[in-house]
């Protein structure tokens, strides 16, 4: 009976396996909270300076994470408003107007912008910097605007093919009762389309910012330094949460500053885990909500 | 009045659809474009070949083609088996509320930030290899492609979920009508079905696991030689470009992390492809 | 009416000056009107400064921005010269091709030492020249032909653009090889996590950054501290510069001219370097 045997085995690979993974994430997790434990609290965001005072932007915060905190929350904000419109129209082309060639080849582009390394978006947005500034405007380097422009190529495949996928999976008789009723493609769209389509569309725009909160390898070429405070311009310099933890982690000098690492991927992996539950709450939700409702 | 709207509508899309695929262009055009001076005295091809001595005036990748490699090669090493076995799980072996559970479980996990990974790795993983082989510092191919390995793995697992979900019904249907277990249905019926899913799955990991940066520049040392063992230390490309660039502007140093750029833009490429190739071949089969 | 002597007189004056001058206002009243951003990047050895004085002019005027970045010298040098930032650090002279070609004006303002470095627990911990030059070129690779345990040797070094690698690399090591199998670390600080972070490591940092994370070793008899460099009895020496693309003015030639200011000295003092001008 060898067939048994392999049947066993199978199994007891399976398990093995996945006790493998299990342990290896409660290890991740468990010894980041352990060490990072006590350096939760208000100074390690604040550091010297008094919480309301530093929110009102009245006080400079110094040695807390205030400064890289807030950085990443702009430098998200800027990402996500130039991946909108883009990522959204262009999953409204490829599911509603676009021609079966058409539409392969512009799924070939958008595999392979999907797949392109962090880094090398990085590179090209380091590059098109230093490009602007020795043909442009001696103003312009690295900066916000530049890397918010470079992350949202990074994320614009999420968005358009979340878009084009919420869109072609809407049901043929809702997508044509519009339209049969006298309304134009237009009005079937943003009136019909997009709002039932809209769970699927937003857990994806939500993953892309889950996306850009986390990436560091674009940031650290476009823009991210260790310490400059809140960003004041679009041209400005600053710091961002995950740019910090990989300062720390290879130049940390002292044990607090070590201890402030631990506390920032605390930070970081509750910010990714808070923006991945609510996507998900959104696709299961609202499909369950639309369903309950229809 | 109302057409002119439409057709404005729709020339604002399909402009919207070009620019965001010329994104993809562009970038390939300015990797080589800033990357050509180098590249066309040294011979694209020599660059490939040889080895990264600045001192001696020779910009090569080499080492840091081998780098990645090995990295990412051996990371697939790890990776595999542990998503096969986890896909088994969820897919037949668990009891039913176990799979849900570790489906949550191994979703949430492809949150974590690469960052973190390393972080963890260089405090926690780098001395226990350090003492465990007592050779090296700890910081070589094995640590990186240990976490690299724990990184793709949850995507590649629900990547293989996915694929044994497409398997058409009839198939498992008929499995049952025959009496299979759970494991004999998932030996003999989903795994040969569901090779070629699995096989895009592997390759889109693959592509993953070459163009990540900061578990390798993190982790592996970065030094510029060909490792000779898994416990030497290693630099990937990615990690290449993170560290050059730094240098100036017209140095050959500079040049040179566009011609890595170039590379892992056609690696992609590659990728790309193949995972279509394969796709269009298994929906051949149906 | 009593007659104050003349010392009496110059005592009064001082105590009164000193009860109305606070302790830092003098050096940082030039900066009270200003506003603007001042971008630095550069060596990594002069960062510790760089933060505490870009720190305390903007306590002082919130107005002012000043960001921070590393990189190593060579960066520093270069951005400067492209004009991407105003100040450039440099652990190194700028060479004269490089003052020609950006039009550089060169501001020393300290004096820092590299010290070869290894972890605490490292019982080896005296080197004479020869031997460090065959541990970086791979010649000695085992710490026990040096009377240490049995363990390779674990070299690190800087990346290419750095400074302090090149000063290493021309007064410690003779312009010797160092060997392609080293681990390369990105700064001055990135270093010392390593090297306390590894038993069996060795590498180079600068003196001024010295801590009780790593312990110098001597070099031929002589232990690299900044007092032994300020004597010029420990001959790995080097300035820290600052250096900007043509005549500094505003903002950028304020903050230059506070690193010689005494508050800008007691800054670099405690840093670990010894100023300079």
């Amino acid at each position: 009976m060898k067939l048994r045997i392999l049947e066993r085995l199978t199994v007891l690979f399976s398990w093995a396996a996945g006790f493998i993974l299990l342990a290896a994430v409660f290890l991740l997790l468990g010894y980041l909270l352990v060490k990072g434990y006590s350096s939760i609290s208000l100074s390690l965001i604040f550091g010297e300076a008094s919480p309301l005072r530093a929110l009102l932007l009245e006080e400079r915060v110094f040695d807390g994470l205030f400064p890289a905190i807030a950085g990443t929350l702009v430098l998200v904000i800027l990402s996500i408003v130039w991946a909108i419109p883009i990522g959204m129209a262009t999953g409204i082309y490829l599911a509603e107007y676009a021609g079966p060639r058409v539409k392969k080849m512009l799924d070939v582009f958008f595999d392979v912008l999907s797949g392109i390394p962090s880094i090398v978006v990085g590179l090209f947005g380091f590059s098109f910097a230093v490009f602007l500034h020795k043909n442009f405007s001696d103003k312009i380097g690295p900066c916000l605007l530049i890397s918010s422009i470079a992350l949202s190529f990074l994320v614009l495949p999420y968005i358009i093919r979340t878009t084009q996928a919420s869109l072609e999976g809407i049901p043929r008789d809702i997508r044509l009762t519009a339209i049969a009723l006298g309304a134009t493609q237009l009005q079937n769209i943003f009136l019909v389309l997009i709002p039932k389509s809209l769970s699927g569309i937003m857990s994806g725009i939500i993953l892309a910012i889950g996306r850009c909160a986390e990436d560091t390898a674009v940031i650290m070429l476009t823009g991210a330094v260790a310490t400059v405070g809140l960003p004041k311009s679009f041209f400005s310099q600053y710091e961002a949460l995950p740019f910090y933890i990989y300062y720390i982690s290879s130049q940390y000098s002292t044990p607090d500053e070590l201890m402030q690492g631990y506390g920032a991927a605390i930070i970081l992996l509750l910010l990714c885990a808070i923006l991945f539950s609510i996507a998900y709450g959104i696709r299961r939700g609202l499909t369950h909500f639309a369903f309950y409702r229809a | 009045m109302k057409k002119l709207g439409e057709l404005f509508a729709e020339r604002v899309f399909l402009l919207s659809a070009l620019a965001s695929s010329s994104v993809t262009i562009a970038i390939l055009v300015f990797m080589v474009f800033m990357g050509f001076p180098m590249m066309r005295e040294g011979g694209f091809y020599q660059l490939l070949l040889k080895p990264w001595e600045p001192y001696q005036g020779s910009f090569g990748i080499y080492p840091m083609i081998l780098g990645t490699g090995a990295i990412s090669l051996l990371s697939l090493v790890f990776a595999f088996p542990l998503s096969l076995g986890c896909s088994f799980l969820i897919t037949t072996i668990a009891p039913k509320p176990v799979r849900r559970g570790f489906l949550r479980v191994i979703e949430l996990m492809t949150g974590i930030p690469t960052v973190i990974y390393g972080f963890v790795g260089i405090f926690l993983l780098v001395p226990i290899i350090r003492e465990l082989f007592q050779r090296g510092s700890g910081m070589c191919v094995l640590t990186a492609s240990l976490v690299l390995g724990i990184m793709i793995t949850p995507t590649m697992t629900l990547f293989f979920c996915d694929s044994f979900d497409r398997i058409p019904r009839t198939y498992l249907d008929a499995a049952d009508a025959l009496g299979a277990s759970h494991t004999q249905k998932l030996l003999y019926v989903i795994l040969p079905s569901a090779r070629k899913g699995m096989l895009s799955g592997v390759i889109l990991a693959l592509g993953r696991a070459v163009g990540d940066t900061l578990v390798s520049l993190m982790l592996a040392g970065n030094s510029v030689r060909v490792p000779e063992s898994v416990l030497e230390p290693a630099r990937t490309l990615t990690a290449h470009i993170a560290l050059v660039i730094a240098a100036d502007y017209e140095s050959p140093e500079f040049r040179s992390i566009f011609a890595c750029g170039v590379v892992l833009y056609l690696f992609t490429m590659a990728v790309t492809f193949l995972v279509r190739y394969v796709g269009f071949a298994e929906d051949r089969n149906y | 009416m009593k007659r104050f002597s003349l010392l009496q007189l110059l005592l009064m004056v001082f105590v009164l000056l000193a009860a109305y001058s606070p302790a830092f206002s003098g050096s940082l009243d030039p900066f009270k009107n200003e506003k603007g951003v001042l971008k630095i990047s550069g060596g990594t050895a002069h960062i510790p400064v760089m933060k505490e004085a870009a720190q305390k002019i903007m306590v002082v005027n919130p107005e002012i921005q000043i960001s921070i970045a590393g990189g190593g010298s060579g960066v520093g040098i270069k951005q400067v010269g492209e004009g991407l930032v105003e100040i450039g650090n440099s652990g190194r002279k700028p060479t004269d091709e490089e003052i020609k070609r950006y039009q550089l004006k060169l501001y020393q303002w300290a004096i820092d030492g590299v010290a070869t470095v290894v972890n605490p627990k490292n019982t080896v911990k005296k080197l004479t020249k020869i031997q460090v030059i065959d541990i970086f070129s791979g010649k000695i690779d085992n710490w026990k032909m040096l009377g240490g345990v049995d363990r390779k040797i674990n070299i690190y070094t800087r990346d290419e653009t750095s400074g302090t690698r090149e000063v290493f690399w021309e007064k410690g090591l003779d312009k010797g090889a160092i060997a392609p199998s080293a681990h390369v670390v990105v700064s001055n600080g990135a270093m010392k996590t390593a090297i306390s972070q590894d038993p069996y490591g060795i590498g180079y940092v600068s003196v001024g950054h010295i801590d009780k994370t790593v312990v110098p070793v001597a070099l031929d008899g002589v232990v690299p501290t900044i007092e032994t460099v300020r004597k010029g009895d420990y001959k790995i020496a080097r300035g820290l510069f600052s250096n900007t693309k043509g005549d500094p003015v505003g903002l950028t030639k304020k903050f230059i001219d506070f690193l010689s200011t005494p508050d800008g000295r007691k800054i670099i003092e405690k840093q670990g370097f010894i100023p300079v001008r």
